[in-house]
């Protein structure tokens, strides 16, 4: 069944499911625009291309207290911060971010010691996806045998229309959600008709493509290569790359203490800065740009294959957009040879 | 579900100076909670954090053997700002404790073999943990012959010293501690790790080798043993990293696509062969 909802009661819409959780969408800020946790309805904006930082602090905060203490003359007192796992919502999250979900989920869920912050998140969220309309010449997630109108992995679907925003459930979670919203009009034949043609449309959005075949084999074969300090050159190891990838995960652990209170901290680290593997003794095993670079290379196309046997990386190009010395993951994964 | 992030609190019960600098020491803890004790089963080869809220966690060997009950020991040297701070420690101060963390010495792997302990200056640790595992009463009868070389630079820095000696004495295996340099009051062997294992050349026969210690004997080390025909299958070691989660969801500690806080810390020469020299 198809709900829709004129473009002009949007705000709506987002009043009511502020109502079932918290709710995190797109909000314009400065040029671009951010998943945000909502609090005024008004806030949320549909007109946008993709985030300029990925959904995954919806989920994987980019710091967050695992332990609270307090250091006094008596000794240190200490207590686990409370995990917060209430219910959300997330709106807006196009088809190619909503695999980032399931590609973190073989590592943070579904493989050894459970994590348990992404674990009782992401049982309790509800993922409303938002299929393209159009491509960006950067965008490459077709390499993944995703198209910019997939339902894979959300549990509502929603498109746009000319005047209206077309949504279909896929899920028991996502049709729940849907049956609260009682300004949502039910979807005439019209409207079945036209959301079949917008996803279709969606399907056929060619984006940049990569050969994925043995490429776990391939790079792992040139990992001596010299290739590596040609693609690097440029690099600035900002790590601006990491921090809007929606895949990398790699975190810190960190104490932040002031005048004796303070709390122990998962926070966001990047593989391209070079004290992420300085070891106390002064030793690194990673002290060139050129070994960072190919470590992230490796790490989403080679050993992200071998231990959960799927490639961590969604193809958003998010990392070209933002990378300040124009290096292209594609590019350099096609040329790893 | 337990929070794999959230340390046990533990007691620092005994502090044992190990060598003349001061900068090594042995931290005896004992574990605040009955549960927490009683859920620790580690066994040799693994590791632990040891956390001091406002500095850090700090990823170190348990050098203890599980069939020590009561307690568990870590050798820690002196580097970084959680050891140094660990250093300043006195007995009776609390701290946390997570694990236990990473695989182990494949004692089923070992069991009826032969086996050859090398271990080199402070990175003798995991292995002191195994020795004492095989040479425990009920635990003996599973190994085959026990050969121990360990080396330090000088007398003042090789650790467990009243240990050395009482394996010295033991009739149930064969021990050779040597030192670099010695001093005035050193009635011991001189040379190199390397040199003794050649002196010694242990046989490879139904034999496996475990070695620890800093790089440079490692790289001497090893083609003595292949010399004496030690498979790279039965040539053992355990690699250091910079860790934080200790459980593979970091994503710093990797050697190729292998975790060495999961994966590891104990991998054979013939496993690192296959991943890329990084480390």
């Amino acid at each position: 069944m198809i709900t829709k909802i004129g473009r002009e009661k949007l705000q709506e819409f987002v009043a009511g499911l502020m109502k079932s959780g918290r709710l995190f969408a797109p909000v314009k800020e400065g040029k671009g625009t951010n998943f945000k946790l909502i609090t005024d309805p008004q806030s949320v904006t549909l007109d946008f291309y993709n985030t300029i930082q990925s959904p995954k602090a919806v989920l994987f905060p980019q710091s967050e207290d695992l332990v609270n203490y307090n250091i006094s003359h008596d000794g240190i007192a200490s207590e686990p911060a409370p995990i917060d796992d209430g219910s959300r919502i997330i709106l807006g999250v196009r088809p190619c971010d909503v695999q980032s979900f399931e590609i973190m989920d073989r590592l943070f869920n579904g493989s050894g010691i459970v994590d348990p912050y992404w674990s009782a998140r992401r049982s309790n969220l509800t993922i409303i996806a938002y299929a393209f309309d159009r491509a960006d010449p950067v965008d490459f997630y077709n390499a993944f045998g995703i198209t910019g109108s997939d339902e894979q992995g959300s549990d509502i679907l929603m498109v746009r229309d000319t005047n209206s925003f077309l949504f279909k459930a896929f899920t028991d979670k996502g049709t729940k959600l849907l049956e609260t919203m009682p300004f949502l009009e039910k979807g005439t034949a019209d409207d079945e008709k036209r959301m079949t043609e917008i996803v279709d449309k969606g399907r056929d959005i060619a984006t940049r493509t990569l050969d994925t075949a043995e490429i776990h084999k391939r790079l792992a074969g040139i990992f001596d290569s010299p290739y590596w300090e040609e693609a690097a050159a440029a690099c600035l190891n900002c790590g601006v790359c990491t921090y809007v990838c929606p895949t990398c995960h790699c975190f810190d652990i960190q104490d932040e203490t002031l005048f004796g209170e303070g709390s122990r901290r998962k926070i966001w680290d990047s593989c391209m800065f070079s004290d992420f593997t300085l070891h106390a003794s002064g030793h690194n095993p990673r002290t060139k740009k050129s070994q960072r670079l190919r470590q992230r290379i490796n790490h989403k196309f080679s050993y992200y294959v071998e231990n959960f046997g799927i490639i961590s990386c969604v193809g958003c190009g998010r990392c070209t957009r933002s990378c300040p010395v124009n290096i292209d993951i594609l590019t350099v994964v096609e040329e790893a040879r | 579900m337990e929070n794999p992030y959230i340390p046990m609190p533990v007691t620092v019960d005994k502090i044992f100076i190990e060598v003349d600098t001061k900068e090594i020491k042995t931290f005896r803890l004992a574990f605040v909670n009955k549960t927490d004790e009683e859920r620790f089963n580690y066994r040799p080869g693994q590791f632990a954090e040891l956390s001091i809220y406002g500095k850090g966690e700090s990823p170190i060997g348990i050098a203890s053997s599980p069939t020590d009950k009561g307690y568990v020991e870590f050798t820690v040297q002196k580097a970084g700002i959680v050891t140094s701070e660990l250093h300043d420690l006195e007995e009776g101060a609390q701290i946390g404790l997570r694990g236990p963390l990473g695989n182990s010495w494949p004692l089923e792997f070992l069991e009826g073999k032969n086996i050859v302990i090398v271990g080199g200056g402070f990175a003798f640790t995991t292995l002191r943990s195994l020795a004492n595992f095989m040479l425990n009463d009920e635990q003996r009868s599973r190994f085959g012959k026990i050969v121990m070389i360990y080396g330090a630079r000088t007398p003042g820095l090789l650790c467990y010293k009243p240990e050395l000696k009482a394996w010295e004495d033991r009739s149930d295996m064969e021990t050779f501690v040597t030192v670099d340099k010695g001093d005035n009051n050193w009635k011991g062997r001189e040379g190199f790790v390397p040199t003794v294992c050649k002196q010694v050349a242990p046989s490879s026969e139904n034999a496996v080798a475990v070695i620890c210690g800093p790089p440079v004997m490692i790289r001497f080390t090893l083609p003595v043993f292949f010399e004496l025909g030690f498979s790279k299958e039965n040539i053992l070691t355990s690699l250091e990293m910079k860790m934080k989660c200790g459980f593979g969801k970091c994503g710093r500690c990797n050697v190729g696509h292998k975790y060495v806080c999961k994966d590891g810390p104990v991998f054979s020469l013939a496993e690192l062969e296959n991943l890329s020299r990084e480390y």
